[in-house]
């Protein structure tokens, strides 16, 4: 408790007045000889005791009059803290750097306010305190390597900030906040949860959800102190791309490539002919028209042909609303003169079809096959697997096995070192192979290329359905495209027989495509540099109608040239996230150049990373085309927006401190209302109106208890 | 030997003079005059006459002399009355009280036992002192002779107050000692237990006696005037203290000091006694005069 007129509290010495009546009367007692002695008696009788409790509460309350009246006028103030040795506070402010904080407002954005109130807040600190920025979007991270007392060196580094990643990992952010005030020098602990609080990001912790980091955050001794502080803008109205697809990942030179665009409308107002423009390399190409109901969305697609061989940046870019920074979208499409893919086929036939890799090799060449103009990306080499040989490996990209019943002589071996060397292979199995040799030699204990052992072979019952391809969202960059069901159901193909397979070992073994039967039907497996795919069905149509399928091309061409790119980059990326590249232990220290799409460069040295060379950046901040240069070799990458940032809706203020009550927090809007609290933590609510009621009634009780003493 | 003058004021020797006490019932061993006797026979023999004077009963003016001399004379007859009166006069620790008005409570119940004393003594009552604290302390039979005036008065000279009350068992044993009905003027504060003394004063109401209770009061008794911080000492045990905020106590003494003289007033009236409330700070004449008052009713 601290005092603002503490020289007033003097006057509780006052208290020695009616201590020292109450001596003095007691010393200069005077004796009176008395006869009536029996009266007096009977006056006590029965109330000597009680007399006594009632004169000293009396001599009590009279001693507490002049000390609570001199409490009051010294205006006292509680202090939690102080009891912590305060003064210095451990601050961490956890602030919310996701792109929806960049949304315009009057008074300037959420972040621009943030960055404001920030300096403010660091401002108003104790001297000797230290503080932390944790910026929430995206992956949390630090500010600083480690909280500083050097408090104005945060707004300096935090200017730097572009503000552009994406969604808030709450329990994540939570959890870097809660390990920087654990090393906190200070008993006083602050944590401010700085953000626009909005809704995609907030909505499931506003509704009940757990925040177990903020739970043990809480149970730090000393326990912080945590605020809740919310920076919004008033703009809801904004326009942004939602999603969009390329329909390849490599495409041949003159090959025309599909980009479908989904364009979202988060407002209640409807836009007309908001103006979509195509951008390859930097030139806008041509432009569209959409419009756009509340809340809604439009979809558009363009196609493009590049003519030259190399990277290409692809995008999109749409104009009208208030709020620009997120209506761009980039992509990098890789243009390649072809892939060269080895099929082997295990069962070939002269009949047209027939062969186990005959429908591959119409999905994977389909311009050749028709007989057009147009050029295939894909160049295929079949094989017949008993007269497979080593040098048919030479200058392929991918090797697809159809049906083979086993490998002869050295060709496993050839084709783990293929693999290992970065190739790619895809295994579909048939009533062919030999399943004891693919497990025994092909799996080798998960030591083999096989991604996991093979249990056996299912027939769907002539009674029961057959099998099929699991609804659900896909995520694997090869099947990514077919979510959108214009890129074909996959859920048409029925499987008649299908492997089943053993739970897989290894973590590094992921499934692309599951059976409704609780299958893979598609399971990948990393082996060294290359990749391998194992399919639980056959590549003709003898257990499904797969090959029959319209989407069997584009799968098969995904898959292809998902295998083919594998060491490249993706189409693109989102902002947040560090450009990663695994290189061959060869490229070990070489030095890559990497260019920002305002012209800045940075220099970026490849490490080792346990067996394997590891090119890696820091955290790419910006959306846009970036180039990576060694020598004389330049590769582009792109980077995108979180979308779901775009939806600027915020949490309402009374859901924010809800939330803030829920897990005993404060919640301020703004510095005003911060300082407030940070007033009464720091130095305490102001506690004279309670000493004053406290003052009244110890009056009220001292006539009431005289009374009462006199009466008897 | 002790004097009248020396326990009274020679004013107060004047004013006494004029007052007459006047039983109120029958009483044995009144025979004629003033007195109503059940004993018949007694010779009255005139005695003087002296000047009326207020109060007195005037049926026993002398018409004659008024006719001759038209003054008012009363008639004095030597044998008028034989009144056994005996005065009981409490000297108990509890009289010694001096109030903050320098009167001494004894003292005061000594000179008003003088002065009874001495008008029963000039009416030819015979009188008796009693004197007693826990027990009796001295008892002088009934006489009638002037004589016996000095050796009642050198008694109340000598008796100083100082032990425990215990005036109940006192009455009780008063009860066996005095043979013949008659008058018992009892003179104290009373402080004892108020149902004993009214079972005491039924015995002696019993054996006929005519009971007078005069209760001796220092204003600082009725009034509680004290202010400051005091250690109240029994006057009859200096052990027995009581270390009190007479302020803080002052309103709930005042109850159970009329809670006290309210049980006393109804048993006193309840026995047919006559019950006169004395402060110390009145005169002792007037104190009288309100007596007789009374029993003129």
């Amino acid at each position: 408790m601290t005092f603002l007129n503490a020289i007033l509290l003097a006057g509780g010495a006052a208290f020695l007045i009616p201590l020292l009546i109450h001596l003095l009367n007691k010393r200069r007692v005077q004796t009176v000889r008395w006869g009536a002695m029996h009266l007096l008696q009977e006056v006590l009788r029965q109330r000597k005791r009680k007399l006594n409790i009632e004169q000293w509460l009396l001599l009590a309350v009279r001693i507490a009059i002049p000390i609570v009246l001199a409490l009051c006028l010294a205006r006292p103030v509680l202090t939690a803290l102080r009891s912590l040795g305060i003064g210095k506070t451990s601050l961490v402010m956890m602030l919310d750097d996701s792109f929806s904080m960049r949304a315009p407002a009057p008074g300037g954005s959420p972040a621009e306010q943030a960055r404001l109130d920030v300096g403010h807040v660091l401002d108003a600190q104790p001297n000797g305190s230290d503080a932390q920025i944790v910026l929430a979007g995206g992956n949390a991270r630090r500010l600083l390597d480690q909280s500083t007392s050097t408090l104005d060196i945060i707004p300096k580094q935090l200017a730097e900030k572009t503000n552009q990643a994406g969604p808030v990992k709450i329990n994540e952010a939570l959890q870097t906040a809660a390990a920087s005030l654990s090393k906190a020098p200070n008993g006083a602990r602050e944590l401010a949860i700085l953000s626009d609080f909005q809704a995609s990001d907030w909505q499931s912790v506003a509704d009940g959800a757990a925040l177990p980091a903020l739970d043990n955050l809480l149970k730090q001794d000393p326990k912080p102190q945590v605020t809740f502080y919310r920076l919004t803008s008033d703009l809801t109205e904004n326009l942004s791309i939602a999603s969009a697809e390329l329909s390849a990942l490599v495409v041949a030179e003159g090959q025309p490539i599909g980009l479908r665009v989904r364009i979202q409308n988060h407002g209640k107002r409807p836009w007309q002919d908001v103006a979509v423009h195509l951008e390859a390399d930097g030139a806008r190409l041509r432009t569209s028209r959409v419009s756009l109901p509340p809340e809604g969305e439009a979809v558009i697609s363009f196609t493009h042909a590049f003519d030259k061989v190399g990277d290409h940046s692809l995008g999109v870019r749409l104009e009208g609303d208030s709020f620009p920074d997120d209506n761009a979208f980039y992509s990098v499409v890789q243009v390649r003169n072809q892939l060269n893919v080895l099929l082997v086929d295990g069962d070939p036939s002269t009949e047209p079809l027939g062969g186990a890799a005959d429908f591959l090799e119409l999905a994977l060449t389909p311009y050749q096959s028709a007989k057009a103009d147009l050029k295939d990306l894909i160049r295929t080499t079949k094989v017949d697997a008993r007269r497979l040989r080593e040098d048919d490996y030479r200058g392929k990209e991918i090797i697809i096995l159809a049906d083979v019943d086993r490998l002869q002589g050295n060709r496993l071996s050839e084709l783990e070192k293929f693999v290992k060397g970065g190739g790619g292979l895809i295994v579909f199995t048939g009533p062919h192979c030999d399943l004891d040799w693919y497990n025994r030699e092909f799996y080798k204990k998960g030591d083999g290329l096989l991604p996991t052992s093979i249990k056996g072979l299912l027939r769907a019952q002539s009674s029961t359905a057959p099998a099929r391809v699991l609804q659900q969202r896909l995520t694997h960059p090869a099947t990514v495209y077919f979510n959108d069901a214009r890129g074909g159901r996959l859920q048409d193909a029925e499987f008649q027989s299908w492997l089943e397979f053993d739970a897989p070992k290894d973590a590094n073994v992921k499934p692309l495509l599951q059976l409704d039967r609780g299958t893979p039907l598609f399971i990948e497996k990393s082996y060294e540099q290359g990749r391998v795919i194992l399919a639980a069905t056959t590549a003709d149509a003898e257990w499904s109608n797969l090959p029959l399928q319209p989407f069997f091309v584009p799968l098969m061409q995904r898959l292809v040239t998902y295998l083919a790119t594998q060491n490249s980059l993706t189409a693109w990326d989102l902002v947040g996230e560090p450009l990663r590249m695994v290189l061959p232990k060869s490229r070990l220290g070489v030095e890559y150049t990497l260019r920002d799409p305002t012209g800045q460069t940075s220099t970026i040295k490849v490490k080792a990373d346990g067996e394997e060379a590891l090119l890696e950046s820091l955290p790419i901040t910006a959306p846009g085309i970036y180039k990576l240069t060694q020598g004389n070799t330049t590769q582009l990458l792109a980077y995108n927006l979180d979308p779901t940032e775009s939806d600027l809706t915020p949490l309402p203020a009374e859901k924010v401190k809800q939330l803030a009550e829920r897990h005993n927090a404060a919640f301020v809007e703004s510095f005003d209302a911060w300082q407030k609290l940070d007033r009464t933590r720091r130095h305490g609510s102001e506690l004279w109106q309670p000493f004053l009621i406290g003052l009244l009634v110890l009056l009220f009780f001292e006539v009431l208890l005289q009374q009462r003493i006199a009466r008897g | 030997m002790a004097t009248l003058s020396s326990i009274l004021e020679a004013e107060d020797i004047t004013s006494l003079q004029s007052l007459q006490l006047f039983a109120r019932t029958v009483v044995e061993g009144f025979t004629t005059g003033q007195h109503a006797s059940p004993h018949k026979g007694f010779s009255v023999e005139f005695r003087q006459h002296r000047p009326y004077v207020q109060g007195d009963d005037i049926r026993r003016l002398d018409w004659k002399i008024f006719g001759r001399a038209d003054r008012f004379y009363i008639r004095e007859f030597d044998e008028e009355t034989n009144l056994r009166a005996t005065i009981v006069l409490d000297a108990s620790g509890s009289m010694n009280y001096r109030g903050q008005k320098g009167v001494q409570k004894f003292d005061y119940a000594r000179k008003l036992a003088a002065a009874m004393a001495y008008l029963l003594m000039s009416q030819q009552d015979a009188v008796g002192l009693i004197t007693f604290d826990s027990k009796i302390r001295e008892f002088i039979p009934n006489r009638t002779r002037i004589t016996h005036l000095h050796h009642v008065l050198e008694t109340l000279v000598k008796t100083e107050p100082g032990k425990d009350t215990a005036l109940a068992p006192v009455l009780e044993s008063l009860a066996q000692r005095l043979k013949r009905r008659g008058l018992v003027i009892l003179i104290s504060d009373f402080f004892d237990d108020a149902t004993a003394i009214m079972r005491a004063i039924g015995v002696l109401r019993k054996k006929g006696h005519e009971i007078i209770a005069m209760q001796l009061w220092d204003r600082d008794e009725l009034d509680f005037p004290f202010g400051q911080w005091s250690r109240f000492e029994n006057l009859e045990n200096s052990e027995d203290t009581l270390l009190l905020d007479p302020a803080a106590v002052r309103l709930r003494y005042m109850e159970v000091l009329k809670n006290f003289q309210e049980q006393l007033k109804e048993g006193f009236r309840k026995h047919q006694v006559d019950y006169l409330s004395l402060p110390t700070d009145e005169s002792h004449s007037s104190a009288l005069r309100s007596y007789l008052a009374l029993r003129m009713r």
